[in-house]
């Protein structure tokens, strides 16, 4: 992960937060979350898949997401993760902390949040 | 497709997860081989496809951390935290990771490796000089259980008496009485024989060996077998020898039918029944012979120096090596054997009385054959300096080392400031810098090995190459393996651990701040370095002044008057008897010699001796008239010499009072002797000693002093003085003599004239071995210059170092200075005042380090004084030479980039600085 910051809480729950947004319109396997959040960063962000897969685990035993692995014709099985009601509502309180969270930063660095 | 499930597989096994783990390996295997197939579509090669699919696995932790069976170090753990983690996974990953940061700096690969290889080097190469004469200078079986068996003196106390040979049937008494010992054999010291062979005559070494010498060092032969018990017993019938390895090897091509093969040897054939095993060249550990011919062939073989050796009580020319039964202590062999001594004594008054026999460990004896010496063999003391100037030399390495990669870590800080921002922890980086630091030092102890055996082949081949084979050749060995390798890791550590602590306290908001080169960091850096640097100046100047000592003293030693010239001199030694000449043809073969070297032109003088300048024969049990022995145990021992007319006037040893042998002085004329200063003034102070007589050991007839001569050296240079008397040839017939031969000019013009004369007189005698004066002094001091010699390599070698060292660190102060520098000179300092800026900070640190090892370098001379001779070890040539070379050079080290500092241009150095 190519997230440099000294609280590794703080960045631990920014990554839970970007699987989770990424699964919120439909579900996704660990290959395409890994791609979205590389190209949708700009190449900015990253995940291995020793990081990745032990998230998406730690959300499944959580509740918030659910796998399963998907049989379609002509294609290997893959594991699909959608998320559950319980992983709504924790994506919206996140994403609201989070919102709160770059705004007072923002105040303070100087930088006027759109 | 590479399979990624099988990698997968293996990289998860390690981490054993309780649950889930086949559908991440499922997974993670899709997720691997989609990548891959994306990269590949992408137009990357295969190979780096693969590279790079795979390095997605490089960090494992964060799998272990959330999925293994431990709860508690799941929550402990944070990600990129590998502090909690299993020690041995992370050196894996260390181990693999440190090669491929080394990879990416070679040109500081090569420097360390080049630099710390040499200081590796030089340890490994002393080492396997001490490995070999000191731990184990016998390569016997259980060399712990073997002593030394000899005769002494009875008024000397036993701890300092001198070691004296034993005669043969007091050493079989001693073999049949004991209780002590599992075995007790004799062996004599190497004596010259000659080979004949088709070609010509050769010179060999043989020892007279006891049947059982070889079965009670408890060696195997390295080919065919030793000897048989017959082959000791049946009066020297049985004509057979076994050969030095290394004789084998070198002069007989180590090829198989050596067994066998028959050589002739002083006109008798021997067979070889078998070979030594290799590197043991008998009980003295530094020179061996090339044979070993059975006692019973004492007489046979050498009827002139070993006459009645077998029967003759008084005849003592064996020395005595014993193995201690198990369960003897030394202090019990002794008593036994002295109470053996003393019935012997009783018995054989004439040969015995007043004499008893010591049992030694067997270390007092394998470096000299008398060991009349006190006090430690010089050899421990030179190892001792020797080891002490190699390890300055590592220290020194060392530092630089230390002093590269602090410059290193600063600029790495960054890096490390992301690993801790991570989540890293302290130790863990720490423990992988460690990591890298201890590889490089294994990669140096392996060029450091390839260093050291090149320094024991150059040691090797310093040996003279006529007696190659019979001396001691260090070897590398396991020992000297397992030394390196110590060192090595040791080396890592000790160049590592300062960095990486350094390292590992990156502050990591400062380090963030793109700022790599805050004020106060740097300047602590340097301080730091500072005080290194002084440490290696001192540390040089340490290993330069000994050095230095060590030089003058030798050049005193070269000084040294030996009391008889060198600068014309040159002797040839020769055994007619050994070609089978009778007494008279002897007697006229040196006579005809002495004649027709004498006519030669350029040649002043000529005469015969019995023995070589420095190699005196010492006898024991001088009788003097006015001097009647007290008891019998009170003997005189004096150096005996048989000389011929003109010896005085050849060797140039002035005679003080009465007169030189003349013709007169024959066979039936009356027994006559000469006799040095220091006897005649111990024994007959206030009288001139003209007309006194003396008895000679051994001898029945008293002999009338004639003549008193200066005292010279006769066993080494510059010896304490030792009584001497003169024989003349006519009256004292020997069949092996020397011929001393003085030169009008440089002796080397006349050796080949010399010696044609000598084979015209008689063309089977051997002319054994040729000298000049100055190569009897260079041999007499072979030691001493090859200890200077070494520490001379191993004192530059510390200084190079430190020079290096001492550029790296002005040069490295200057960069971070060139802001200051370039604001000095923009205000208007001139290049002058820059320049001496610089010199100033650097030579201050040169004139510390000079300080402070002088002082060093006082204490730890005091503890050499012993070994120096001639100066003291506050010398101040030495000190002065030492400090300023060592100044010259640190002048010439600060000054290069004092010099680039001055000609900074202020506009560049202020913008980039």
């Amino acid at each position: 992960m190519a997230l440099t910051a000294p609280d590794h809480e703080w960045k631990k729950g920014s990554a839970e937060l970007l699987v989770l947004s990424l699964l919120e319109g439909r579900p996704r396997h660990g290959y395409e979350i890994s791609k979205l959040i590389q190209m949708r960063s700009g190449g900015a962000l990253r995940f291995h898949v020793t990081s990745l897969y032990p998230l998406l685990y730690r959300l499944e035993k959580r509740g918030w997401v659910e796998g399963r692995w998907v049989e379609k014709a002509e294609q290997r099985r893959r594991r699909y993760y959608t998320l559950t009601a319980e992983g709504r509502r924790m994506l919206r309180s996140q994403r609201k902390s989070w919102r709160d969270f770059v705004t007072a930063i923002g105040r303070i660095i100087g930088i006027e949040h759109a | 497709m590479p399979d990624f499930r099988k990698i997968v597989e293996e990289r998860i096994a390690p981490l054993h997860l309780k649950a889930s783990a086949e559908n991440l390996i499922e997974e993670v295997t899709l997720h691997l081989e989609e990548r891959y197939r994306e990269l590949r579509s992408g137009g990357v090669p295969e190979e780096e496809a693969y590279r790079e699919t795979v390095a997605e696995l490089d960090d494992m932790y964060p799998i272990e951390a959330e999925l293994s069976g431990n709860p508690a170090r799941q929550e402990a753990a944070p990600p990129g935290d590998a502090s909690k983690g299993n020690l041995g996974v992370d050196l894996w990953r260390d181990l693999r990771y440190a090669p491929r940061m080394l990879r990416h700096n070679p040109v500081f690969v090569v420097f360390v490796v080049v630099t710390l290889a040499l200081g590796i080097g030089a340890n490994t190469t002393v080492f396997t000089f001490i490995n070999t004469l000191v731990l184990n200078p016998l390569p016997v079986y259980k060399p712990a259980e073997l002593v030394a068996v000899a005769t002494a003196e009875m008024k000397s106390t036993a701890k300092s008496a001198a070691a004296l040979p034993i005669s043969y049937p007091n050493l079989k008494d001693y073999r049949t009485k004991n209780e002590v010992f599992s075995s007790l054999a004799g062996y004599t010291s190497p004596h010259i024989v000659t080979l004949q062979t088709n070609s010509g005559s050769e010179r060999m070494f043989s020892e007279l060996v006891t049947g059982d010498y070889f079965t009670a060092l408890g060696l195997r032969p390295a080919k065919g077998r030793f000897f048989s018990p017959d082959e000791d017993s049946a009066g020297g019938a049985l004509a057979v020898a076994v050969m030095n390895y290394a004789t084998w090897q070198g002069r007989f091509g180590g090829t198989d039918d050596v067994i066998g093969k028959t050589l002739r040897l002083n006109g008798i054939v021997f067979s070889v029944i078998g070979v030594a095993p290799p590197r043991f060249i008998g009980v003295n550990a530094i020179f061996g012979p090339d044979l070993w011919i059975p006692s019973a062939m004492s007489e046979r073989l050498l009827p002139g120096e070993m006459q009645n050796a077998l029967e003759d009580r008084s005849k003592a020319v064996f020395l005595g090596v014993a193995r201690l039964r198990p369960g003897v202590s030394r202090a019990q062999a002794t008593a036994d054997i002295a109470t053996i001594a003393s019935g012997l004594a009783r018995a054989y008054p004439d040969a015995n009385a007043g004499r008893t026999a010591t049992v030694r460990p067997i270390a007092d004896v394998i470096f000299s054959a008398d060991s009349s010496n006190t006090g430690p063999p010089p050899v421990l003391l030179a190892s001792a300096v020797l080891l002490l100037v190699v390890g300055i030399v590592l220290l020194i390495a060392c530092s630089n080392v230390t002093n590269l990669l602090l410059a290193r870590s600063a600029a790495w800080q960054q890096e490390i400031a992301v690993r801790l921002a991570m989540g890293a922890s302290r130790s863990r980086l720490m423990r992988q810098l460690l990591t890298e630091s201890v590889l490089l030092g294994l990669l140096s102890g392996i060029a450091g090995l390839l260093v050291g055996y090149a320094g024991q082949q150059l040691l090797n081949s310093l040996r003279p190459a006529e007696v190659g084979a019979n001396m001691v050749a260090p070897h590398m060995d396991g020992n000297v393996l397992a030394f390196t390798l110590i060192v090595s890791l040791v080396t890592g550590f000790i160049f590592g651990t300062v960095p990486a602590w350094r390292a590992s306290r990156v502050s990591v908001a400062e380090a963030l701040k793109e700022e790599t080169h805050t004020a106060g960091r740097s300047r602590r850096r340097i301080t730091f370095a500072n005080a290194l640097l002084v440490g290696q100046v001192a540390f040089s100047f340490i290993s330069l002044v000994t050095a230095a000592l060590f030089l003058r003293s030798i050049q005193r030693a070269y000084e040294i008057d030996p009391g008889f010239q060198t600068q014309h001199l040159a002797v040839f030694l020769t055994n007619p008897g050994q070609a089978g000449y009778g007494k008279a043809q002897t007697k006229a073969f040196y006579k005809d010699v002495r004649e027709r070297v004498t006519a030669l032109p350029g040649v002043e003088s000529a005469s015969w001796a019995s023995s070589l300048p420095l190699w005196g024969r010492v006898a024991s049990g001088l009788e003097i008239e006015g001097r009647e022995p007290r008891s019998k145990a009170d003997t005189i021992t004096t150096v005996v010499n048989t000389v011929d007319l003109d010896y005085f006037k050849t060797a140039s040893i002035g005679l003080v009072r009465g007169r030189d042998f003349s013709r007169m002085d024959g066979d039936n004329s009356t027994a006559v002797a000469i006799v040095n200063e220091k006897l005649a003034h111990d024994y007959w102070p206030g009288a001139n000693g003209i007309g006194k007589h003396v008895q000679l050991p051994g001898e029945k007839i008293r002999r009338e002093v004639i003549g008193v001569v200066k005292t010279a050296n006769y066993s080494a240079l510059g010896e304490p003085p030792q009584p001497c008397v003169y024989m003349p040839l006519e009256q004292d017939f020997s069949d092996a003599m020397v011929l001393y031969v003085r030169s009008k000019a440089e002796p080397q013009q006349i050796l080949t004239a010399v010696q044609r004369e000598m084979r015209l007189a008689g063309p089977e005698v051997l002319v054994n071995d040729v000298r000049t004066g100055s190569t009897i002094v260079d041999q007499a001091l072979f030691g001493a210059r090859l200890g200077v010699a070494l520490l001379s390599v191993f004192g530059l070698l510390a200084l190079g170092l430190a020079s290096v060292g001492l550029y790296g660190v002005v040069a490295y102060s200057v960069t971070l200075r060139k802001k200051e520098i370039g604001v000095r000179m923009a205000l208007g300092a001139a290049q002058s005042s820059v320049l001496r800026l610089v010199l100033k900070q650097g030579m201050s640190l040169v004139l510390t380090g000079v300080l402070i090892g002088f002082a060093a370098a006082m204490a730890v001379m005091r503890l050499l004084t012993r070994a120096l001779y001639g100066v003291g070890p506050s010398d101040p040539v030495s000190v002065v030479g030492a400090a300023g070379v060592l100044l010259a050079i640190a002048l010439v080290a600060c000054y290069l980039p004092a010099r680039s500092a001055s000609r900074l241009d202020p506009l560049v150095a202020l913008r980039e600085g």
